[in-house]
C-alpha cells in the first residue's frame, strides 16, 4: 500500500519484462448516460431517487443498491455542495512531483446523499476549509464530450 | 454451537522485503513448508487449502489463484482462492475457518503470498483500476487521495493533529526492531514524520507503509486432530467479514462502520460482551498510521475520537494495558498486501502462545483480535483468538 519508492535497481536481479496488450471500452451504462448527456447538452447534474429508501443517487443510477430495485426518472439537482474534506496532492502518478500541488475534495451534493470527488479551483490550499459552500465550473458547451472532465472543477460560491 | 472448533496450530512467515529474488510461488512456498514445519506436519496431512492473494494486477497475470497453487500445496486437493484487496490476509482465514468449523475438512493450510514488485515502475499502475472507470479514473486519481481524504476528515471531525497520529508510526516502526521478518524496522521521532516529504497533505511519507514482497502461513485443525498436533492450540473463537458500498466518496469516512460490523459479528459469535475488558491485545490493520486509531474505535476497542488518547497516554504501547500492533504492524514489518493480515494473526497467536521472543507482551494475555480491511476500503475482516 505504500506508494513510494519507486523501482529503479533490478540490476542485482536477473529479471525479464512484461506487458498486457490491452485497452478498454467502457459504456456508461443505463444510469450514466442520463447523467453525461444532461451536462453536455443542458450543464445539468441529473440525480434520481429511490422510492423505496428515499435515498438520492447523483450521479443517477438505475437502480438502488440498498433496496435492490430498479430506479425510473431523473431530477435536476444544482450541482452546489458543501467541501466534506479537501488534501493537496503534490506527487503525480508516477510519483514525480507536480509542478503546483492539485487541490482536491469530497463535496456534499446539494439535494442529494451522495458526495463528488473532484478538483477545487479559484482557491488557494490555505483559504480552503471543511464546510466551505462550492459550485461547479463547467468547460464552455461547445468543448463538452460528456465526461467527467467537463466539470473543470468546484469553485467557492 | 454447530460448527466444529477451529484451532491454529502452526504458522510460518517469510521476510518482507522490497524485491524479493523469489516469485511468488516460491514466497508461499517457503511461508507453507515454514508453517508445516512448525508442528510437524507435512503436506499430506492437509486436507484444504486456503489461498490469499491480492490484485492479479500485481502480477500481470489473470488466474492468481491457480498460478500461486503449486506454492502453496494446492496440488490435487480442494483449494479455494480469497480475494478482497487489503482485507485478504484475514479473509483466507476466516475461509480456512469455514472448511474446517463446517466438518468438510480436520485441516487446512492458509496461505498468504504477495509479490507487490513486479508491477514497473510502481503497483499504484494496478491500484488505479479500482477506482470507477467513468467518474474518476479520468481524474488521475491515487489511493494516497483516498486516504489524505479520510485522514483530513477524521481530523477535522476529531480535532486530532497530524502530530499526535505520527506517534503511531514511531511505535510501530520501534516495535518492528524486533520482528525477524521486518522490511522497515526504525527508530525515528514524530518530527521525523512531519518533515518527511508530503505526497497528498496530510499525508506524509513516514505515515504510510511500504510496499513489500512476503508471504505468510498457517495449519488450521479441528479439536480432535489438535490434540495430536499440539498442546498449546490458540482457537479462532469469532470471525466476522462484512462490505459497506463500494461508491468509497459518499460513505462516512469519519468512522469505519463496515469494521463495527464485521467486529460485532466476531465478538457475537465469541461472546465477547465487553471488547475495551476482554480484548487485551490487538492487530487493527495500519497501512496508515491514522488508520490503526479509526479501526480501534470501530473494533470498539476505543470510544469514537478516543482511540489518539489511549496512544498518547501509552496505554497501547507493547509494555502498556492494550497493547496494538505489538508486531510493528504494516508501518514497520511492511505491507505485502494479503499477507500483512495473516502476519497480524500470526503475531496474536505467537503472543497468545507466549512464544512471540522479544516481542512478547506482559500479562500472558488469553484473547486478542487481528483485523484488516480492503477492496474499495470498505471490507472489514475480523478473527477473534483464545488460549
Ligand atoms: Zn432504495
Amino acid at each position: 500500500m505504500g506508494l513510494t519508492e519507486r523501482i529503479n535497481k533490478t540490476d542485482k536481479l536477473s529479471y525479464y519484462e512484461g506487458q498486457i496488450p490491452i485497452e478498454y471500452v467502457y459504456t456508461y451504462g443505463l444510469g450514466l448516460e442520463k447523467f453525461f448527456r444532461a451536462i453536455k447538452d443542458q450543464g445539468k447534474f441529473l440525480a434520481s431517487t429511490c422510492k423505496e429508501c428515499g435515498v438520492t443517487y447523483l450521479p443517477a443510477r438505475s437502480f438502488c443498491e440498498r433496496c435492490l430495485v430498479k430506479i425510473e426518472g431523473t431530477t435536476a439537482v444544482p450541482g452546489t455542495g458543501t467541501v466534506y474534506s479537501y488534501t493537496t496532492v503534490h506527487l503525480n502518478m508516477d510519483e514525480s512531483p507536480k509542478k503546483e500541488p492539485a487541490l482536491v475534495a469530497l463535496i456534499d451534493m446539494d439535494g442529494t446523499d451522495c458526495r463528488f470527488l473532484h478538483y477545487l479551483t479559484g482557491v488557494k490550499a490555505d483559504k480552503v476549509k471543511v464546510g466551505m459552500k462550492v459550485k461547479p465550473a463547467l468547460k464552455a458547451k461547445k468543448d463538452r464530450k460528456g465526461h467527467i472532465e467537463d466539470i473543470v472543477g468546484f469553485q467557492p460560491s | 454451537m454447530a460448527y466444529q472448533k477451529v484451532a491454529i496450530v502452526g504458522a510460518g512467515i517469510t521476510k518482507f522485503v522490497r524485491r524479493a529474488q523469489e516469485t511468488g510461488k516460491e514466497l508461499a512456498f517457503q511461508a507453507s513448508k515454514m508453517a508445516l514445519d512448525s508442528c510437524g506436519m507435512t503436506i499430506d496431512d492437509i486436507e484444504s487449502v486456503s489461498l490469499g492473494t491480492a490484485p492479479d494486477a500485481f502480477d500481470g497475470v489473470h488466474m492468481k489463484g491457480e498460478y500461486l497453487s503449486d506454492g502453496s500445496g494446492g496440488w490435487r486437493k480442494p483449494y479455494m482462492r480469497q480475494f478482497v484487496g487489503g482485507g485478504t490476509g484475514v479473509f483466507a482465514p476466516i475461509h480456512g475457518w469455514l472448511h474446517v468449523a463446517s466438518g468438510m475438512f480436520d485441516t487446512c493450510l492458509v496461505v498468504c503470498s504477495e509479490k507487490m514488485s513486479s508491477c514497473y515502475p510502481h503497483p499504484q499502475g494496478a491500484f488505479k483500476t479500482i477506482f470507477d472507470h467513468t467518474t474518476e479514473q479520468a481524474l488521475d486519481p491515487t489511493l494516497i487521495w483516498i486516504f489524505a481524504l479520510e485522514m483530513n476528515r477524521f481530523m477535522s471531525t476529531y480535532g486530532i493533529t497530524k502530530e499526535e497520529i505520527a506517534q503511531v508510526s514511531v511505535k510501530n516502526k520501534k516495535n518492528a526492531m524486533d520482528h525477524p521478518a521486518a522490511q522497515l524496522p526504525m527508530e525515528i521521532t514524530v518530527d521525523d514524520v512531519m518533515n518527511s516529504e508530503t505526497l497528498a497533505w496530510p499525508v506524509n511519507r513516514l505515515d504510510i507503509s511500504p510496499a513489500s514482497d512476503g508471504a505468510a502461513a498457517i495449519v488450521l485443525a479441528s479439536e480432535h486432530a489438535s490434540k495430536r498436533i499440539t498442546d498449546k492450540p490458540v482457537w479462532i473463537d469469532g470471525v466476522g467479514w462484512n462490505l459497506d458500498t463500494a461508491y468509497w466518496a459518499t460513505r462516512d469516512l469519519s468512522y469505519p462502520r463496515y469494521v463495527e460490523k464485521a467486529a460485532r459479528m466476531a465478538y457475537d459469535m465469541a461472546g465477547v460482551v465487553e471488547p475495551k475488558r476482554e480484548i487485551e491485545i490487538a492487530e487493527p490493520y495500519d497501512p496508515f498510521d491514522y488508520k490503526e486509531l479509526h479501526h480501534m474505535e470501530g473494533l470498539q476497542l476505543a470510544d469514537r475520537g478516543k482511540a489518539v488518547e489511549m496512544l498518547l497516554d501509552g496505554v497501547t504501547q507493547r509494555d502498556g494495558d492494550r497493547p496494538m500492533c505489538p508486531s510493528g504492524g504494516a508501518l514497520g514489518v511492511g505491507n505485502p498486501i494479503a499477507a500483512t493480515g495473516l502476519m497480524k494473526v500470526i503475531e496474536i497467536f505467537l503472543q497468545l502462545r507466549g512464544e512471540a521472543g522479544k516481542r512478547q507482551v506482559p500479562g500472558s494475555p488469553r484473547c486478542g483480535l487481528a483485523q484488516a480491511w480492503g477492496d474499495l476500503m470498505q471490507v472489514g475482516t475480523v478473527v477473534v483468538l483464545r488460549r
